[in-house]
């Protein structure tokens, strides 16, 4: 067996998942250490969104494994998952609207301990949880605004703060900072380095300085598959990058 | 103080509610009012039920009366099969037949959403309806179940109209209370999130399709508790109380009242119940006025009376 795979927070092995013709992963392999941080990044259309969501088992892949922690997860249940120390912001948020932004992440901090309490409200604690989380992703004072009622920026805070609830020990990141101003932005990455360590962190990002500045190293792909993986050294000077991915960035 | 006030306050309603035929008993009417009020009281009950699905879990179920029909069924036939008038074996077995079925049921259809699961609820209700109608050495069939046996606790004889009435306004209170507490619990905050997006509570760790199962089961059993309410009130159970009439009055009263609010699923059963039974002895069409009415609140008001009253009152104090 491979011996890179031993200690892996997370790996995947010839990963494939097809859409009627269009092959969205077409054999992915990677593994990622436990606490590194690594980027993914690739074109518009590159199956990245497809490989969290098959990671997070909201899709089936039509071939492959997935191992979490060392577990095999292929095909195991998204819940499941989250309860082993997954979890996920979405490039699309996927908030609770019509409630507080408090009670967005008391949900997700309420996880844990399970939703079987039919007599007795949220602790007082959790709900502090909360507003701190609240506090940190810079949503201080929006603690009783209706999630609907933020500002996209506002919004994509929100659900990293979600996320970030649910103490996780994988997170999966998919564009954190998409169509955040450059304050916004700066403020996400800051939040996003300053993150415990020990968390394991796959970060989905077309804002090429965030990427280079946050991961460890960085998966590039194309068509459903990996086309480079390496620092971020490596990766600046891959001629292949620069072709699809890189010098377009530049351009656009 | 505030508390204790709101608590006394609370308690004085209660209090009046379930003394209801005493205090009017010097009126003319008192019976008759007694009689509607009992009734409200229980489709009260119902549509309380099935609002923790429609409300709370967002789970539209066009079928919910099957599990009313199951609680008045299994309330008659356990006392005459068993032979007993006690309130616990009755109501036990109403609760006990009306869950089971939900969860029967549930299994099969809690995961489908939208308007597949408005179909499959209303298609499984139609099959339970088909049973009561033709499974006549038990139900009675299309004749019904007569002679309901009126509940006894111990040796508490609670048959005469106005103890009936009191046992009525006092499960009707319980489940209010339930259902309050539910509303605020990390129970009920977590059907909410279920309501407003199953894809992320998933991400979160939920099982969602258990938290969906639990909620039609516990509105399946509380909706068995009003079914036998209503057989003890009116000493017999008809298939029609299994049927889509039933189901969609209580749907009625859900979104006329407001949908996911405590007072709303209340308010419309006394509304409906009070055009059904009231006007329409003085009125004509007044089945057509309630048609109306249902309309306009899903057109224009989709939060219904107490969705209104919150808009008034936002209007009124900014
Ligand atoms: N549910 C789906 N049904 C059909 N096709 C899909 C589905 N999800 C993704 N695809 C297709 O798979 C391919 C990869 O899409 P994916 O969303 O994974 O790309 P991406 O790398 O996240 O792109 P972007 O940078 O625009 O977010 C695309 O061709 C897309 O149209
Ligand atoms: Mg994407």
């Amino acid at each position: 067996m491979g011996g890179s795979s031993g200690g892996a927070a997370l790996e995947v092995r010839d990963l494939r998942r097809e859409f009627g013709g269009i092959k969205a992963l077409d054999g992915v392999t990677f593994a990622v250490g436990p606490g590194e941080r690594r980027g993914v990044i690739g074109p518009n259309g590159a199956g990245k969104t497809t490989l969290f969501n098959v990671l997070t088992g909201e899709v089936r892949p039509t071939g492959g494994s997935v191992r979490l922690r060392g577990e095999d997860v292929t095909g195991r249940p998204t819940w499941q998952l989250a309860r082993r120390g997954l979890a996920r912001m979405y490039q699309r948020n996927e908030l609770f609207e019509p409630l507080e932004t408090r009670a967005n992440v008391a949900l997700a901090i309420g996880a844990r301990r399970g939703p079987y309490r039919p007599l007795t409200a949220a602790p007082a604690v959790e709900l502090e949880a909360a507003d701190l989380l609240l506090g940190q992703v810079g949503l201080a004072g929006r603690e009783r605004t209706p999630a609907r009622s933020l500002s996209h920026g506002e919004r994509r805070q929100l659900e990293l703060a979600v996320a970030l609830a649910a103490s996780p020990q994988v997170l999966l990141l998919d564009e954190p900072t998409a169509g955040m101003s450059p304050a916004e932005t700066a403020r996400i990455a800051d939040l996003i380095a300053s993150l415990d360590r020990t968390l394991t962190i796959l970060i989905v990002e077309h804002d090429v300085d965030v990427v280079f500045r946050l991961a460890d190293r960085i998966s590039v792909l194309h068509e459903g598959r990996v086309i480079a993986d390496g620092t971020a050294e490596e990766i600046r000077g891959d001629v292949r990058v620069n072709e699809v991915y890189l010098g377009k960035a530049v351009r656009a | 103080m505030r508390r204790v006030g709101s608590w006394a306050a609370v308690a004085a309603v209660a209090a009046a509610l379930v003394s209801f035929p005493y205090w009017t008993a010097a009126w003319e009417s008192s019976r008759y009012a007694t009689t509607v009020l009992r009734d409200m009281l229980v489709f009260a009950t119902f549509a309380l039920s099935l609002n923790l699905l429609v409300g709370y879990a967002g789970m539209p179920s066009l079928g919910h009366a099957a599990y009313f029909g199951a609680g008045a069924y299994a309330a008659g036939i356990a006392g005459q099969r068993l032979a007993t008038d006690q309130l616990h074996v009755t109501m036990g077995a109403a609760v006990l037949v009306a869950g089971v079925l939900a969860l029967l049921i549930g299994a099969l259809v809690v995961r489908s959403s939208g308007i597949f699961f408005l179909m499959l609820t209303l298609a499984f209700a139609q099959m339970v309806f088909a049973i009561a109608f033709q499974w006549t050495e038990v139900t009675g069939g299309s004749n019904g179940f007569p002679g309901v046996r009126r509940p006894s606790i111990g040796e508490l004889d609670l048959s005469a109209p106005d103890r009936v009435f009191m046992l009525v306004a006092t499960v009707f209170l319980l489940v209010t209370w339930l259902l309050w507490r539910i509303s605020r619990s990390t129970y009920g905050r977590a059907l909410i999130g279920v309501r407003e997006n199953e894809r992320r509570m998933r991400a979160l760790g939920y099982d969602t399709t258990r938290l969906r199962l639990s909620a039609f089961v516990l509105a399946g059993a509380l909706a068995g508790v009003a079914g036998a309410l209503a057989a003890y009130s009116a000493r017999f159970v008809s298939p029609s109380d299994a049927g889509i009439g039933t189901s969609v009055t209580a749907f009625v009263m859900v979104l006329i009242g407001g949908a996911g609010t405590l007072l709303g699923p209340i308010l419309g059963a006394g509304i409906v119940l009070y055009i059904e039974r009231v006007l329409s002895s003085s009125i004509p069409y007044a089945q057509t006025v309630l048609g109306l009415l249902f309309i306009g609140f899903v057109l224009l008001a989709r939060q219904g009376i107490i969705g209104l009253a919150r808009r008034a009152l936002a209007l009124a104090t900014r």
